[in-house]
């Protein structure tokens, strides 16, 4: 039997250590998350290999945001320029083959953008929420704990 | 009577190995079967006699460059998308340049032999080839095809059929003209809806058995561990379930991004007949789309996801939903 919280969209959120300048909003995603969304925290976006998302993909998730930083803000120099090139066509991809690409969004974050990351969350949570969600991808028996 | 084609590619391999200026050269000789071309490895004056090439010759000789050490000096016989293959792997410093030494023949094609099986009842006694026309005895019986309605639809697609970057090209006429097919199948699949084209991507991984022939098949793919092989952590389902199919095929065709060379080893070495060569020509228009990039044409370019430009602090895939500081 599914409870009210397990129809909401389930998220899952990739973020890069380092792209939350403000260490409340770090706080907040880190401990207050809504159950509904998933946090992967990555030392870069760089580090992010298609492989994660399609996991989430696969695993069911309705929705997908990576977050990372703005252009030569990268902690690691380039990390998240080679990310955007790879990930956008990664995007570009799924959407040819079944996982619309308005399910999976870019949040490039500035140093000195405060509280965005739940403004932004609940934007996509609403947006998930009133669009068609037909699981094409979505293969993988999965733990039911997964969520 | 031997074709002028196969004379002279002899000649030239023979004399690069009397002059000793290459350890083995790559090549294709007769298989076991009239239907089969083998790859071979001649590194003696007397193996020359056997070289054949023919439309037969489906592998793509770049993979052999991969179990080769870097110190040796190879010459390989190769057509268009080989010599692109090798070029993307000189890049990659799979090989060093100087070590290689290609003989480059305008493309004459690969005929798809499941093809050929289908027009046919009985087993195939042989197969020659002349322009513009195959003749296959089959049941005792010769029959005459157009050759164009037999070549590998890789072949058909191809956009660069003659060796680019060669040390030796033979003289011969290609029998396929240069920009002369297009990839207006690409097109047809991007107008379809999505749930129509995740039908048809399920429709063709739903009879992988998992083999990786294709993996074996491709130059591409030398990884030491492939991701799929990766038992900790298991990164996809390794069994003949749906998502292990869908996700292999997903995740090979984006490793191949901006590196596959559309030579269509992988569909030929499939023993199901999966198309898949799709996956990998939409990526690779779009990185022409994107970044103007065409793999293996040009020996110093770097593929897309291995380089940045100077104007990359723009965002331009962005769409509705994402933020941009």
């Amino acid at each position: 039997m599914k409870t009210v919280e397990s129809k909401k969209p389930q998220i899952v959120l990739f973020q890069c250590q380092y792209c939350l300048a403000s260490s409340m909003d770090q706080a907040w995603v880190e401990n207050d998350l809504p159950a509904n969304v998933k946090l992967i925290k990555v030392p870069c976006s760089g580090r992010i290999d298609p492989l994660y998302i399609l996991n989430a993909v696969q695993g069911g998730a309705d929705g997908i945001m990576v977050c990372g930083c703005d252009p030569h803000k990268c902690h690691y120099k380039e990390g998240n320029l080679h990310a955007r090139r790879a990930l956008s066509e990664f995007r570009n991809f799924l959407d040819m083959l079944g996982y619309p690409s308005d399910r999976f969004v870019f949040h490039w974050m500035g140093i000195n953008e405060h509280s965005l990351i739940q403004p932004l969350l609940s934007d996509f949570e609403n947006k998930l929420m009133n669009a068609d969600l037909e699981k094409h991808l979505d293969t993988r028996q999965v733990d039911q704990e997964y969520f | 009577m031997e074709n002028p084609r196969i004379q002279k590619i002899r000649a030239e391999a023979q004399k690069l190995l009397i002059e000793e200026k290459v350890d083995v050269v790559i090549g294709f000789k007769k298989g076991s079967l009239p239907s089969k071309m083998q790859p071979f490895f001649a590194s003696s004056v007397e193996e020359i006699e056997q070289l054949e090439l023919n439309g037969l010759c489906s592998n793509n000789l770049a993979v052999y460059l991969n179990h080769r050490s870097k110190g040796e000096r190879v010459a390989i016989i190769c057509r268009g998308c080989e010599s692109r293959a090798i070029q993307t792997l000189v890049l990659e410093n799979r090989h060093a340049r100087e070590n290689l030494t290609l003989i480059g023949i305008p493309c004459i094609g690969i005929l798809d032999i499941h093809k050929i099986e289908q027009k046919l009842q009985g087993s195939i006694s042989s197969i020659t080839e002349e322009e513009g026309q195959v003749v296959v005895v089959s049941g005792g019986r010769e029959h005459r095809f157009d050759r164009l309605d037999l070549l590998h639809d890789a072949c058909l697609h191809c956009e660069h059929p003659t060796p680019v970057n060669v040390d030796i090209m033979i003289d011969e006429a290609g029998w396929i003209p240069e920009n002369s097919f297009d990839k207006s199948y690409c097109q047809a699949f991007r107008l379809l809806n999505i749930a129509q084209r995740y039908e048809k991507f399920s429709h063709e991984t739903e009879r992988c058995i998992r083999c990786y022939a294709c993996r074996e098949a491709c130059p591409m793919c030398y990884c030491e561990e492939c991701f799929v092989d990766h038992s900790r952590p298991q990164w996809i389902e390794s069994t003949v379930e749906q998502a292990g199919q869908q996700a292999w095929h997903i995740i090979r065709a984006f490793h191949q991004t901006g590196r596959c060379v559309s030579c269509g080893a992988c569909e030929r070495a499939c023993p199901l007949e999966i198309k898949m060569t799709y996956l990998t020509d939409l990526l690779n228009q779009d990185m022409e789309r994107d970044y103007g990039f065409e793999v293996g044409m040009l020996p110093d370019q770097l593929p897309p996801f291995a380089t940045l430009s100077e104007t990359e602090e723009q965002f331009f895939h962005q769409q509705d939903g994402d933020h941009v500081h």
